[in-house]
């Protein structure tokens, strides 16, 4: 508490977090560019201030002073607010992170429900933006996003809320109290005891960031353009904003929910000096783990990536949720936790395994008519 | 999922390496000796007026049509001072229509075009489209001024230009047609 | 009295949607358009659009003489220019019945192999981006390409439109440092197929996308007149050079890699290991090719004049057969010059192999025939 007064403290923490966005999200477009370069074997942007600092930098100012160009038939209003309908709710979600104990704007006893369930407004962003746009491939764009995104946050909250169901608190188990799930992780981390949440979440993940192998919505090659195609200069950018500041969000989450936050291995009693930069540590982590991921995998069909979600990563959520009921009836050791959950990690490899060996869909017969058709060009 | 597995490991080895980025042009790779740039004329320093001669053979066989050439009566000559009966008077050279086929270099009877190997002729972006139409001062401006130190002069095209580096008390002349 | 309420349907009436893969691609394959058809996402129809690309090729070397010429197979197919100016000047010497010296025979196969090579990594970059990667195959191969073009320009000084080949043997002689530029440069490939072959070949995503993708029956592949690894891919083992062996071939020790289903996963895996053995080619022929000699046939004139007669020689290219049809006169430019341009060929039945798959794999099957539109065009 900064002061006596609450609103003034509210105000300040909120400040803090208003100035740490931006930053965070030119470091962060400045180092997924220079990642992913090093994985290319080659350099990444190296003019721009030492070292290429000032890169994101002057990307921004090129953003900021490009032409707003909008569609004389677009619809203004929808159009217009798409991006700030993406960017809000990720930004509000931020309030209730806690990076330590104390570092948090508001910390809720239902912060796990409250950050996914206000970061999945962003669909609607999408939707709008699509429908705005008043361009047919922009709404093809946006229905395929939609679609995906709806598809995957489903696994990423069941995962969340398996690993919900058996965090240790002081009065018995379940919470959704972030702060209390990493207290409850002081001698085992969850990534152990739930592989498969792990693995669930890590994958529903990659696919709300719009990250390869599940960026059909922003592939800028193939067909459409997606959502995005009409919107320029700082409109833009935002959308871009959103995308990192989603990043950072499932990011620390992912290490609060399953590699002990700032908890593990040092324990609750160091002060923030160490824990700030454990957690800090663990979050960059997972950030080099997707800034990888995107530079070597190609990209997933729709249908592929729909089947993978709907058939393979929902019934093994399932089964997760099924596997800690047991658990939690029964009252067995958190051991059978780790087993069972294990079986289930071994089944998703395997499931991903059997998907890929497929053979491709039949090929459709090609009908007669469009056979006689002569394309005039 | 062991696919993916293995490639994140090679990855990691590969991320390992040094980068083989060249950041020009802070840096710039070392041509080599044969690098092709677009064609020049060389300076005869012995008797202080180019090599070539205006004969034309180059403007015959350039596939693309970009050179233009006339031929003066050498004064030199006249004075006593050059060997050389008839001495260039223009030579225009489109480097925009230029190919960099090297087949004026392989005809020259005289020796006196060569490609230009520095980053000069590499470097040769100009705003305007005229400006790429080099004449003869342009073209024996490398030569002259010594910025053209090693050209690639290989007794090339010995088949089709009859052409070798005269030995020690040969005739001039005398190519087979 | 109001109008009869239509029938009840019991499906969505649709209308297909023609879309227009334009001449500029995202993709880097040239100046190409599709038009499809497209039902929802399954393509119903496909017509291929061509000609953007046609300069001449065939007919501006009726205007040149012999030599000139050679710079025009060079821009024919841009990736593999040594293996077209191969064919143009076999197609001469086989119409003026000259010999080439040896040594230039193994400088024509070391510098054709690794051209192929340097081919197959363009291909794998410009697949790998359109597969959907972020451009780290792209980086890779073009990594290698490098290498290889360094050893092309150490050669003869240029790095694509080398013009180094011709009619009778080379233009000129090697660098004395050729042969551990060349050691240097097989092992710095070598390790960059196996960087390329652990980021794509078993990767699961890579895999989803393209195994069984468009198989092609040998007899659809003969019947519709598929070559080089396109055709190989489907299981019929023919390689020019094994087959009709040009030049020095038959003195090499190599496989032929042959695929099983046609479809684009072993289109690409016969690429790889064609390049591969491109690199077994090229040692070999390092150790066996004699330390002097000359690089020309002897006796030749300044002005080459075939005598009339015709004459079509065919060289296997990456791409397939590439083929020169000379016809003479007996003066001293071509009367009639034409070019089969594998490309073109390996193009013709993209309908049958693109409809009835999705539109995103379309892409990936136009990327996968590995065509260069100035050969389809010429």
């Amino acid at each position: 508490m900064i002061g006596d007064n609450p609103w003034l403290d509210g105000l300040l923490r909120l400040l803090v977090i208003a100035v740490a966005i931006p930053v965070a999200v030119i470091v962060l477009n400045y180092l997924e560019r220079k990642v992913i370069g090093r994985v290319q074997n080659r350099l990444g942007p190296m003019r721009v201030g030492p070292y290429g600092t000032l890169q994101a930098v002057a990307d921004t100012i090129k953003l900021l002073t490009k032409e707003d160009v909008r569609p004389h038939s677009a619809d203004r209003w929808t159009f217009e607010l798409a991006p700030y309908v993406v960017v809000v709710p990720s930004v509000v979600a931020l309030v209730t992170l806690p990076l330590t104990e104390d570092l948090f704007v508001r910390n809720l006893a239902l912060g796990l429900f409250f950050i996914l369930a206000v970061s999945t407004l962003s669909i609607v962003g999408l939707v709008m933006a699509g429908w705005g746009s008043d361009n047919k491939y922009a709404i093809l764009g946006a229905m395929r996003s939609a679609a995906q995104l709806i598809s995957y946050e489903i696994p990423l909250v069941m995962a969340a809320v398996a690993v919900a169901m058996v965090a240790h608190t002081p009065d018995g188990r379940g919470t959704l109290d972030l702060v209390q799930i990493v207290d409850g992780q002081g001698r085992v981390p969850y990534i152990v005891w739930q592989s498969l949440a792990f693995f669930i979440f890590t994958v529903a993940a990659l696919a709300e960031l719009y990250r390869q192998p599940f960026d059909i919505p922003v592939a800028e090659s193939e067909v459409v353009g997606g959502p995005f195609v009409e919107y320029s200069g700082m409109r833009w950018a935002m959308f871009m904003m959103a995308e990192y500041v989603n990043l950072v969000l499932l990011s620390v989450l992912a290490s609060l929910v399953f590699l002990g936050g700032w908890n593990w291995p040092l324990g609750n009693q160091v002060g923030p000096a160490l824990q700030v930069p454990l957690i800090v540590l663990k979050t960059a982590l997972f950030i080099l783990f997707f800034f990888w991921a995107r530079a070597i995998l190609p990209r997933l069909r729709i249908d592929q990536l729909m089947a993978y979600s709907w058939q393979v990563l929902l019934p093994l959520a399932f089964y997760q949720i099924i596997a800690n009921g047991l658990v939690l009836v029964y009252d067995w050791p958190d051991v059978v936790l780790g087993l069972l959950s294990g079986a289930g990690t071994v089944a998703a490899a395997y499931l991903t395994y059997r998907m890929v060996r497929r053979p491709a869909p039949l090929r459709a017969r090609v009908p007669a008519a469009a056979a006689a058709r002569e394309v005039s060009v | 999922m062991l696919g993916i597995l293995k490639t994140i490991a090679a990855t990691l080895g590969i991320a390992a390496r040094k980068p083989v980025t060249v950041q020009y042009p802070t840096e710039k790779k070392q041509l080599p000796q044969r690098s092709r740039g677009f064609p020049v004329l060389l300076w005869d320093f012995e008797h202080d007026e180019p090599f070539c001669t205006g004969c034309q053979v180059c403007a015959r066989y350039c596939p693309t049509d970009c050179m233009t050439v006339t031929m003066q009566d050498n004064p030199k000559y006249a004075e006593g001072k050059s060997p050389r009966k008839k001495i260039v008077d223009t030579f225009y050279i489109d480097y925009a229509r230029c190919m960099r086929c090297d087949i004026c270099v392989e005809v020259c009877n005289f020796d006196a075009i060569v490609m230009d190997n520095t980053w000069r002729s590499v470097e040769m972006s100009r705003f305007d489209r005229q400006d790429l139409i080099m004449d003869l001062e342009a073209l024996l401006r490398p030569s002259k001024t010594g910025q053209l130190k090693d050209p690639f002069r290989e007794p090339m095209g010995v088949a089709h230009s009859g052409w070798r580096p005269k030995a020690e008390g040969e005739a001039k002349g005398g190519e087979e047609e | 009295m109001a109008a009869p309420a239509p029938e009840h349907r019991h499906e969505l009436e649709t209308i297909d949607l023609y879309i227009n893969v334009g001449p500029q691609h995202p993709a880097t394959h040239g100046v190409f358009r599709m038009v499809l058809t497209v039902n929802g996402e399954l393509v119903e129809d496909c017509d291929p659009v061509i000609g953007y690309m046609h300069r001449g090729n065939e007919k501006l070397p009726e205007n040149c003489d012999y030599r000139q010429a050679i710079g025009y197979h060079d821009r024919t197919d841009y990736l593999a220019q040594f293996n077209t100016e191969w064919t143009f000047c076999l197609a001469v010497e086989k119409l003026m019945g000259l010999e080439v010296p040896e040594r230039a025979e193994y400088i024509r196969v070391i510098l054709g192999e690794l051209n192929r090579v340097a081919s197959h990594m363009m291909w794998v970059g410009a697949f790998g981006t359109d597969v959907g990667f972020f451009g780290t195959p792209f980086m890779y191969a073009f990594r290698e390409r490098e290498v290889i073009q360094d050893l092309f320009e150490a050669v003869t000084g240029e790095r694509m439109m080398y013009n180094y080949f011709r009619p009778g043997g080379v233009a000129w002689d090697l660098p004395d440092d050729f042969e551990e530029h060349c050691r240097y440069v097989i092992e710095h490939v070598r390790r960059g197929i196996d960087d390329l072959d652990a980021l794509m070949t078993d990767n699961e995503v890579f895999l989803a996308r393209c195994r069984g993708l468009s198989p092609v029956t040998p007899e659809q592949a003969i019947n519709w007149g598929l070559s080089g690894p396109m055709l190989r891919a489907c299981g019929v083992r023919h390689d020019l050079r094994r087959a009709e062996p040009y030049s020095i071939y038959d003195r090499f020790d190599f496989e032929i890699p042959v695929g099983t289903q046609g479809d684009v996963y072993d289109r690409y895996l016969v690429r790889m290991e064609e390049m591969r053995q491109s690199l077994r080619i090229v040692e070999q022929a390092l150790r066996q090719m004699p330390r002097n000699g000359p690089i020309m046939a002897a006796g030749l004139k300044r002005v080459l004049r075939p005598p009339p007669g015709e004459v079509y020689a065919r060289t296997e290219s990456p791409r397939g057969e590439y083929g020169v049809y000379i016809v003479s006169r007996g003066g001293d430019k071509p009367w009639r010059h034409k070019v089969r341009g594998a490309s073109f060929c390996n193009l013709s039945p993209l309908r049958e192999m693109v409809v009835g798959n999705y539109v995103a794999d379309a892409i990936i099957i136009l990327g996968s025939i590995d065509i260069v539109l100035c050969e389809v065009d010429r």
